[in-house]
């Protein structure tokens, strides 16, 4: 495939542009000037709104957050407990360093950090390998005039509001898993590492399980999406290659298609697990909202997000403004997290991009 | 039916002394006289309420009665907890902040023009799905906060049993249930134990939040409608829930306990036992409305009875909103209007006290 295209900057002569002379045409290329540097004006502008926008956050979480922060300290990080202060919030507040509060506040967001992550690595867990298969069959398997409904379903479940996968989780999915899926699972785990954390207690169906659960299927339509549109990239010559070489179709799938777009696949997983680790309405309702860490899959939880939506009525309410001051600093932990996994991502992709490079390319 | 009774004969005395309010706040609010109605004549407004889910329910039948009166007034309600009243109320996104709870010190220092109105009284049931027990199992607090503690884990532990002889109860898991958001409930709730166990008052305390001890199973529940449906779905728990939802709770199958209160008697919370309760506090009730009146020392009063607050800043932004707010509160604490039993038994609770009618009608007026 050949490059079509003039030197860059260049505005493409018209023939009649050419025979236009003396002040019509000076005019005319006086207006599409104008309108060229407007046009890189407005461009510039706006790609500089959504970087003022993330500097601008993330600045005032830090300014709310600061007295926070400061009576917290790193302690904040590995605590477990969540104490707003309990009756002395109806007692006289006290200073600390010049940092107002009630008297015996004690913050600390371990098991909101260890609840976030958990419930987004078993949602990337059981979503990763249902999008790879479910986008193998829309692109390879499936004939095209039953591809392309199914492939616009999973669109449509991207764009379900999470409010309502959070309602039918615990309406249906968290009691329908208490009752039926749970008992059986629970009663036949070995009393082994890992595995352990399978046992009874199944509880009521609202916990790390089910918000796991409810999570994948938040993400699924992301991942399978991208990696679907990623595999219509691959060209149809090496797979055909490998097929006359005598490769079945999965070997097909894990020798050629896979290795050719591991790297996007890496990204796809990466945006899914930004939405599983933000991800806030639907683990408020199904994850028993309890500020501990599990004591096994199925036992209530929470994590930063859901607590931040769930506290933060009940933190305006302290005059001191310390309980605000703790939510803005557990957020800017969550976009430090998050951060964190983005550039962690990046750094995967480009190292998987240069030694991954399949056949020839 | 026991209750419905109960509650006429409360309510006949409240009407009894009803003319007597009318006539307090015209020599009690000097300076805005209050029209022989008991209420003003507001003007074409809207008033939006949120918070409290126990007031709720309430809120919407007075919404449906006061528009009998004045159509003129656009109400809208919503039941959203206690800590969002109170936020509502003080950032001013809302005009009357519904709240079970009185304000903290703090917040009132952070904004002195917010008031705590005392709009109605009423109470907290503790509510059980146990399997095959219809009785009212006796309760104290001292067995609920080990309860809630984790230290009793079963429903036959013989601390239960032992105040409960002739109710068999069956050796199955106890559930806690606690509200996950900012609540009222969990206000009253927390300061009951807190004056029953000494430990509970030490740690964790009392609050409209407050950090869990933990217990097995423990579940986070929204709302009081969230604790019924949540109790409802897991057999074996127990959970605090405001009396207006004493109907819906019943529905949904659940039992509700005979609390011991100060003087060793077991008590349900029927009209009565919640009208003696608070009886107890109207000497002590001061202006301001502040006062918890959990655990009692009155005779055959139900330990967990509190005011209803309206969260009100004095300071409004127009003087028809403020109008139309004072006209809908003055109705709402009218003895023969809002605070009727008309009104009031559909949703358990009980009338106020004329001397705290009066003091609400003076916090009322204050609104400018």
């Amino acid at each position: 495939m050949t490059l079509v295209g003039g030197p860059a900057g260049q505005l493409p002569a018209t023939p009649q542009a050419a025979r236009r002379t003396g002040p019509v045409r000076r005019a005319a290329e006086a207006i599409r000037g104008h309108e060229e540097t407007g046009w890189r004006v407005a461009a510039r502008i706006a790609v500089l709104v959504p970087l003022a926008a993330l500097v601008f956050a993330i600045t005032v979480l830090a300014i709310k957050a600061y007295p926070a922060i400061k009576y917290n300290g790193f302690g904040f990080l590995t605590r477990r407990t969540w104490n707003a202060g309990g009756s002395s919030a109806y007692a006289q507040p006290v200073y600390t360093n010049g940092v107002e509060h009630p008297a015996s506040v004690s913050y600390g967001a371990w098991a909101l950090i260890v609840g976030t992550v958990q419930t987004s690595f078993i949602a990337v867990l059981l979503a990763l390998p249902i999008s790879i298969g479910a986008a193998f069959a829309l692109t390879e398997r499936l004939p095209r005039w039953i591809a392309r409904p199914l492939g616009f379903a999973v669109e449509l479940l991207a764009g379900i509001p999470s409010v309502i996968f959070g309602l039918w989780g615990i309406l249906t999915l968290g009691p329908f898993l208490a009752k039926h899926v749970y008992p059986i699972v629970a009663d036949h785990m070995p009393d082994v590492p890992v595995l352990r954390y399978f046992r009874q207690p199944v509880g009521s169906g609202e916990g790390l399980l089910t918000a796991g659960i409810v999570l994948a299927l938040m993400i699924v339509p992301i991942i399978t999406a991208t990696t679907r549109d990623l595999f219509l990239q691959v060209p149809p010559l090496p797979k055909e290659g490998a097929t006359a070489l005598g490769m079945t179709d999965s070997e097909v799938a894990r020798r050629v298609t896979l290795p050719w777009v591991r790297s996007g696949i890496i990204g796809a997983t990466v945006l899914g697990l930004g939405r599983a680790l933000g991800e806030t309405i639907a683990v408020a309702m199904i994850s028993g909202s309890i500020i501990t860490i599990a004591s096994n899959v199925y036992s209530p939880m929470t994590t930063i997000a859901a607590t931040i939506v769930s506290q933060l009525d009940g933190a305006e309410t302290d005059g001191t403004g310390f309980a605000v001051a703790t939510l803005a600093e557990v957020a800017l932990v969550l976009a430090v997290i998050s951060v964190v996994v983005n550039i962690t991502a990046r750094i995967i992709i480009t190292h998987t991009s240069r030694l991954g490079a399949p056949l020839g390319a | 039916m026991k209750f419905h009774r109960a509650t006429r004969r409360v309510a006949a005395g409240a009407l009894a002394v009803g003319a007597l309010a009318l006539a307090i706040p015209a020599t009690a609010g000097a300076a805005t006289k209050l029209p022989k109605v008991g209420y003003e004549k507001p003007p074409t407004a809207s008033v939006s309420e949120t918070g409290s889910t126990l007031l709720y329910p309430l809120f919407n039948i007075w919404a449906g009665g006061y528009n009998t009166v004045y159509p003129q007034v656009t109400i809208t309600t919503a039941g959203t907890g206690s800590g969002t009243g109170i936020t509502d109320a003080s950032n001013g996104t809302v005009d009357i902040g519904a709240s079970d709870a009185y304000l903290a010190p703090s917040a009132v220092q952070a904004n002195p023009d917010l008031l705590n109105i005392p709009l109605a009284i009423s109470a907290q049931m503790i509510a059980y799905n146990i399997p095959g027990v219809t009785a009212h199992v006796k309760l104290t607090g001292k067995l609920i906060s080990e309860i809630y503690e984790g230290q009793i884990t079963t429903w036959n532990n013989s601390a239960i049993t032992a105040i409960n002889p002739g109710v068999t109860l069956p050796a199955i898991p106890i559930v806690a249930l606690h509200r996950s958001d900012s609540s009222g409930d969990t206000f009253l709730f927390t300061q009951f134990m807190s004056k029953t166990s000494s430990t509970w008052a030490a740690s964790p305390g009392y609050n409209t939040t407050i950090s869990w001890p933990s217990s097995p199973g423990a579940l986070g529940e929204a709302g009081n409608s969230g604790m019924v449906s949540g109790c409802k779905a897991t057999p074996g728990c127990i959970a605090y829930i405001g009396v207006s939802y004493l109907t819906s709770a019943l529905q949904a199958g659940l039992g509700y306990a005979e609390l011991q209160n100060q003087k060793g008697t077991y008590e349900l919370p029927t009209a009565t036992t919640i009208a003696a309760a608070a009886a107890g506090f109207v000497k002590t009730t001061p202006a301001n409305g502040t006062i918890s009146m959990i655990y009692g020392k009155a005779a055959g009063g139900y330990p967990i009875v509190n005011y209803e607050y309206g969260i009100v800043s004095t300071n409004q932004e127009s003087s028809a909103t403020a109008t139309a707010i004072r006209s809908l509160l003055e109705w709402a604490v009218n003895l023969k209007d809002g605070n009727s039993s008309q009104y009031l038994s559909q949703v358990n609770f009980v009338p106020l006290p004329t001397k705290v009618v009066a003091q609400s009608v003076t916090q009322i007026l204050k609104i400018k």
